[in-house]
């Protein structure tokens, strides 16, 4: 089975496409920025910007009884003595209104068992087991964010030093450009996410980023190294190297690719709520990176 | 071929030392695996930064705090600089801890300042009535929307507001009386003037209960120079009325007057008591924290998570379905396409596997969700060399060339691929486990320690074990290596 991707034809729709999904991206930050409440490119999770979710199941015997969010606010807004943080919580119930999700600005640990005590008045019996609460205080929340930034920023700048040891200028530069491309495409996604689904992201992003950028540089690598090698045995044309070796190495990267995703896919289908994002923006790189070392980085090597 | 038997050996040895580390040293799991709290400690300072001693001496008072609470199985830890992290597993309330731990517990003895005995007696009354107020504020049932109620206390507030000459900022009711009584205390505080006796010249630090209610009192043991001065501060306002008040964190907790008797000598036998209408729990936390000494740095509580038993078994149980499946099928896939190569793979994974929890349990590494999705992650980038070295013995089958050769200069030409991908891939948890918080940590260590075991199991472990599969004539078939359909091509 030999593969045959016309790159050197399709360079043009290749390039067009990209810079589409990267115009795409910017105006998903572009409008998140300027045209949502929170105001920023992305929407920042609890972990940056601080608060306090809780999620608790209830003790139901059969199923569990339908309540409305806003019935069960009323009733905590009459016995709460801090009548601050009730008019900024959001409360949802899931899972067939067995489990009860809470966010409110940061509270105290006493403020936070308050509430918990409270809503066992209202809605209990609650099973304490099941109890899943972060509280996170906004001075923590910011430096988690300067501190995620700064590993970006630091390990950006480590890749790029190694591929610009490694390989020449070129290879390196255009490495590099897809890296970004991959990065900055997951992160439009993500701000689009916020803007339709108001999904937050919070640390794990950040290392979903990070593992993205040494994924899809890891891919490049491998697709350039088998061009390098290519240019120096075989008699072909420049170009026609270039597609030889993008389609030698095609069956290896889409592989890597599925053996990556199948457990990725896993984690979605079986594994724990706290992790769905974080596997979802993982895999979204992983698509995003593939078609980038196999598509886009090889074609930005032809020459006109 | 003597060599790889050699190693054939060596791989067996190591499986059976991962499989008694596995069964001697349990694996340590984390907090979202096994239900507790985790609480984090941020150090303030208000110039400069944290340095490493200032570190340790926090660090070593908020142990000693810990210790003394007789928290069971906790763990504390340093975190970049200028945090701590507390890990209290299990069903442990973190409220007692936060309480006992967020205070400074910086205690000093204070004697009045002459001619200030009214001052100090109409404060007493305002710091009373406030503390009345906020008792009935907490206890009053609020499920009763008892506005009547409520303005009775407003009121009362209001009448203090005025003798103090003070009016609260807060913007609500309770805010309002916290206030007012910080207030009050502070007041109180400055009719005192400061000793050179402090929580530095106690030894230690007990409690009781007193004997003619069901209060409870502190017992404080000051050290000899501590007891000297004791005795010297008690004998300067013997038979005055000035008194003596033990100030805990800037609040006066007990004001109590020397008797004229101790005018010669003052208070000899280095200890003394305070007797504040303590309840037995709040005893128990004063004695703690006065046992642990004051914390030279303020701290703060700035995160907490808690989650609980019935979730982390939840946890581990889906997390390991993510796993196996993940594993599963990935070995499917590997087979399908790569036949006995594939076979290889999925040993080198399984062995992989083996050699990933037994460094886990060596180092140790403390297992956490995040940490599982390190490692489960990691299995894809450890198919990932596995299907290099296999793409390029398939070309060099293609090419013709026997089944040995093209083994060997498979796993050769396919080598610098993989140590770029895995450095690429390292250098990122390298600064994932730098920068990150403890919850990055722990993807970072499993992800990085992955990658590194990898390049042993794919590199060494494959390469072993298809020579010892290849040593059987009966496996040396081309087309056990290569899908019949394309062996034509």
């Amino acid at each position: 089975m030999k593969y045959n991707l016309e790159l050197i034809k399709n360079k043009r729709k290749i390039i067009s496409f990209s810079t589409f999904l990267i115009l795409l991206s910017l105006l998903g930050i572009l409008y998140s920025t300027f045209n949502t409440s929170y105001k920023k490119p992305i929407n920042l999770g609890m972990d940056f910007v601080g608060g306090n979710e809780l999620r608790i199941e209830r003790v139901c015997e059969e199923e569990c009884s339908n309540l409305s969010p806003d019935s069960v606010l009323e009733n905590l807004r009459e016995i709460s003595s801090n009548k601050n943080f009730i008019n900024n919580i959001k409360l949802q119930f899931q899972n067939k209104n067995k489990l009860i999700s809470i966010r409110t600005p940061y509270l105290s640990i006493e403020e936070s068992n308050n509430l918990i005590t409270n809503l066992d008045n209202i809605i209990g019996p609650l099973n304490y087991e099941s109890k899943d609460s972060r509280l996170i205080g906004p001075k923590l929340g910011k430096r988690l964010l300067t501190n995620c930034v700064t590993s970006l920023l630091v390990s950006l700048f480590a890749i790029s030093l190694y591929i610009t040891i490694r390989f020449d200028k070129k290879y390196a530069l255009f490495a590099l450009l897809a890296l970004f491309h991959d990065l900055l495409i997951v992160f439009g996604i993500f701000s689009w996410l916020g803007i339709i689904l108001s999904v937050e992201v919070n640390s794990l992003f950040a290392v979903s980023l990070l593992t993205i950028a040494g994924y899809s540089v890891n891919d490049t690598v491998v697709i350039f190294d088998r061009i390098r090698e290519n240019l120096k045995s075989k008699e072909e044309g420049y170009n026609e190297t270039i597609q030889l070796s993008v389609n030698e190495s095609f069956r290896r990267t889409t592989f890597t690719s599925i053996t990556t995703l199948i457990p990725l896919l896993s984690i979605i289908l079986f594994g724990s709520y706290s992790l769905f994002w974080f596997s979802l923006a993982l895999s979204l790189g992983i698509i995003v990176g593939s078609y980038s070392s196999i598509l886009l980085a090889p074609s930005l090597l032809l020459k006109d | 071929m003597k060599r790889r038997q050699g190693w054939l050996f060596f791989i067996i040895f190591l499986l059976t030392l991962s499989v008694y580390l596995l069964i001697n040293y349990p694996l340590q799991l984390g907090l979202d695996l096994q239900g507790g709290s985790q609480l984090t400690l941020q150090i303030i300072k208000e110039e400069g930064k944290v340095t490493r001693d200032e570190l340790e001496a926090v660090n070593s008072v908020i142990d000693k705090r810990v210790n003394n609470l007789g928290v069971s199985e906790s763990n504390l830890q340093t975190l970049g600089g200028d945090q701590l992290i507390l890990e209290l597993p299990g069903e442990q309330n973190p409220l007692v801890a936060s309480r006992v731990l967020g205070k400074t517990a910086l205690l000093e003895f204070r004697t009045q300042k002459e001619g200030t005995s009214t001052d100090l007696k109409t404060l007493q009354l305002q710091r009373l009535s406030i503390k009345e107020l906020i008792e009935q504020y907490s206890f009053e049932d609020k499920n009763q929307n008892n506005d009547n109620f409520l303005k009775v206390i407003q009121d009362d507030l209001k009448d203090i507001e005025q003798e103090l000459n003070y009016s609260s900022t807060s913007n609500y009711l309770y805010g309002k009386l916290i206030e007012i009584k910080k207030y009050v205390d502070k007041e109180i505080t400055n009719l005192f003037i400061k000793t050179d006796l402090s929580g530095k010249d106690l030894i230690n630090a007990g409690r009781r209960q007193e004997q003619t209610n069901s209060n409870w009192e502190v017992l404080l043991t000051f050290s000899n120079s501590g007891g000297e001065k004791f005795a010297e501060i008690t004998k300067s306002i013997a038979g005055t009325n000035q008194l003596l008040a033990i100030i805990l964190d800037g609040e006066s907790i007990s004001e109590a007057s020397v008797g004229n008797q101790f005018a010669s000598t003052g208070i000899t036998g280095g200890s003394a008591t305070i007797s504040g209408n303590f309840s037995a729990e709040n005893a128990r936390e004063l004695e703690v924290q006065l046992k642990g000494g004051s914390l030279p740095l303020p701290i703060e509580i700035v995160e907490t998570n808690t989650i609980g038993a019935l979730l982390g078994s939840k946890n581990i149980l889906k997390s390991l379905y993510a796993a196996i499946s993940g594993l599963i099928f990935v070995g499917i896939f590997m087979i399908f396409n790569y036949r006995i190569l594939g076979f290889v793979s999925v040993l080198s994974l399984v062995l992989y596997g083996f050699f990933n929890l037994a460094l886990y349990s060596l180092i140790p590494v403390t297992l956490t969700l995040p940490g599982i999705s390190g490692l489960i992650l990691s299995i894809g980038m450890a198919v990932d060399a596995n299907i290099l070295i296999f793409e390029r013995i398939r070309e060099e089958l293609y090419d013709g060339n026997t089944l040995i050769r093209s083994i060997d200069s498979g796993f050769q030409r396919a080598n610098s691929s993989i140590v770029d991908g895995h450095i690429t891939t390292l250098l990122s948890c390298f600064v994932l486990f730098l920068l990150g918080t403890n919850f990055v940590k722990g993807f970072a260590a499993t992800l990085g320690i992955g990658v590194l075991i990898s390049l042993f199991t794919s590199l060494n472990c494959s390469k072993t074990i298809l020579r010892f599969f290849t040593t059987y004539q009966s496996l040396r078939k081309k087309n056990l290596y290569l899908p019949k359909n394309n062996f034509s091509n």
